[in-house]
């Protein structure tokens, strides 16, 4: 095995992995302020992608001008979800919250199926599949750019958690009682959390619609979105990152020597056993939270 | 509109009964008057209905699935008894919540930020927390620290500071001695004290902790079993023999073998 090899897998993997970690951003955004992860979110990134089609096929509108509109229908949605599915929901258990999410990603998929059918649209970016040489390695050019998407939008959430609003929203992250009492709007919080991870899921969709088309299987992104958040440790951003790049590498280097192995689908395998191993071991993950306890 | 402001209560409570789940009856037709600058005390055993009483006040009722059933509660005239619990932090009420609850993953700094109300400006928190941190000099020294690892006195502190930050003229303060030791309830109440006289912000002080709490007070409301069973000057309650067996511990030269059984009864409760 050529150490070339090796190191154009492990870049590779680590390129998809961010792109997971794109994914998984929306769920640690939600998981933050209403403690639960998002079941919805494959469903949201797949109407984020139809939204921008939408837009761009259905009205002609070129690409730079269907996805910030795509971005703002989808942070409107986000609150909208707020007001209709979660307000009443405030304070109840979790589960009743995640149950609620499940709904919510059952409805949206039958919901885009109905009005665009079940038919592969697919979305063209312009990016070229031109392979990438940097150095020895070859690399593809659309998980670049997804990664640079990715990495752009972390850091554009690291800042906003520095300021008053984010602040405000982790305070809601922490205790809702406590937060209600000096006058912070939960209900706005939970809201602005849902919009801020739809417009993420447009992020997603147009990324990972570029590379394997729209349709229905943009929600099951859900699966490794969701092994990708718990091992970065559900409500770190810079877990969901740095977790997508381990789950990348470890998936593509693996599945390279598994698969002969097994005569193939050890990716699958692979995350279900980082997913499985990361509950197991270390169950607020990389960089989540422990509840603090003073000794 | 009102003939005479200066002698309308900031905050006045009439008949006020409280509902849990539609059906548990937890303040029975509470009256208490809080007058504009004044300190105030509810006193009572646990589960007696005080910490309701204040949750009725600042609208938290509702996130345990509390009413008021009856009743109205009126702040600087305006009747509050529906009005959502922002609204009312908006207003200038603000509770700070038995058993501290500070933003545990949050620094004391970033706590206090979270509370700014909405149209602070930066200048105007960053001096209102210079002025926090001037009353808990303690807190200065660990503000950026993870207010979860914070000693018991310094969250209860932070949880003053927190509530300061949203400009209150009416601070509900539930069990704020609750777990300290002796000299830190002194320090705490010696700056609640400073905060209701430099700041003139009114005070409504909910303590088990009776006798601390008749020393700073003006007055105070003896809550039982949902109902305000007696109301009168600190000095009145401090001289009440009753008060005395059941709250203070016992008056001056009271002899415990002599104490006679029947009479270690509240007789108010019947």
């Amino acid at each position: 095995m050529e150490l070339v090899f090796l190191a154009e897998l492990a870049v590779n993997g680590a390129m998809t992995g961010l792109l997971y970690s794109l994914f998984a951003i929306g769920l640690v955004l939600i998981y933050k302020a209403s403690s639960v992860p998002n079941l919805a979110q494959g469903a949201l990134t797949m109407l984020g992608a139809y939204v921008v089609l939408a837009f761009a096929d259905g009205l002609g509108m070129p690409l730079w001008v269907a996805i910030p509109l795509a971005a703002i229908v989808m942070f409107g949605l986000g609150f909208g979800i707020e007001r209709v599915a979660l307000r009443r929901l405030a304070g109840r258990p979790v589960i009743m919250i995640l149950m609620m999410t499940l709904g919510l990603d059952i409805f949206l998929r039958g919901t885009t199926m109905a009005i665009w059918g079940a038919t592969s649209a697919s979305m063209e970016l312009g990016v070229s599949y031109e392979p990438l040489f940097l150095g020895d390695l070859f690399i593809s050019r659309i998980h670049l750019v997804g990664s640079i998407v990715t990495l752009v939008l972390f850091g554009a959430f690291m800042l906003f958690f520095r300021t008053r609003a984010g602040i405000k929203l982790k305070a809601i992250a922490d205790d809702y009682t406590a937060s209600w009492s000096v006058g912070i709007s939960v209900e706005r919080g939970v809201g602005l959390s849902w919009a801020l991870a739809s417009v993420v899921a447009v992020a997603a969709g147009v990324i990972w619609g570029e590379i394997q088309g729209v349709d229905q299987s943009l929600s099951l992104l859900l699966l490794k979105g969701l092994a990708v958040a718990v091992l970065g440790g559900l409500d770190s951003i810079l877990g969901a990152v740095v977790a997508g790049i381990i789950l990348g590498i470890i998936e593509n280097v693996g599945a390279n020597f598994l698969d002969p192995l097994v005569g193939g689908g050890s990716r699958d395998l692979i995350v279900a056993a980082v997913l499985i191993l990361t509950v197991m071991i270390r169950p607020h993950g990389l960089f989540g939270r422990h509840d603090i306890e003073r000794v | 509109m009102q003939e005479k402001p200066e002698v309308e209560p900031i905050l006045s409570m009439n008949s006020v009964e409280v509902l849990y789940d539609n059906v548990m009856l937890a303040i029975k037709g509470v009256s208490v008057q809080v007058p504009r600058g004044e300190m105030i005390a509810l006193l009572g055993s646990n589960g007696a209905g005080k910490s309701t009483t204040l949750k009725a006040i600042s609208g938290l009722l509702k996130t345990e699935r509390g009413r008021i059933s009856r009743g109205e509660i009126r702040f600087e005239g305006a009747d509050i008894t529906e009005m959502l619990a922002q609204k009312r932090v908006e207003r200038g009420i603000c509770h700070v919540i038995e058993g501290r609850r500070v933003f545990e993953h949050l620094t004391p700094d970033e706590n206090l930020t979270a509370a700014a109300p909405g149209g602070m400006s930066r200048a105007a928190l960053h001096a209102e927390k210079e002025k926090i941190y001037a009353y808990f000099p303690r807190l200065a020294e660990r503000r950026n620290s993870a207010s979860g690892y914070l000693s018991g006195g310094e969250q209860q502190m932070l949880a003053i500071g927190r509530a300061l930050v949203t400009q209150p003229r009416l601070l509900m303060l539930d069990e704020p001695s609750l777990g300290l030791a002796p000299f830190l309830v002194a320090e705490i109440f010696g700056i609640i004290q400073k905060i209701n006289r430099e700041e003139g912000v009114s005070i409504l002080l909910v303590e088990q902790n009776a006798l601390a709490a008749l020393e700073i007070v003006s007055e105070g409301y003896l809550i039982e079993n949902g109902r305000v069973v007696m109301h009168g000057t600190a000095e009145a309650l401090k001289a009440n023999s009753d008060i005395q067996e059941f709250y203070l511990g016992g008056g001056e030269g009271t002899d415990f073998h002599n104490v006679k059984h029947y009479s270690r009864r509240k007789r108010w409760l019947s």
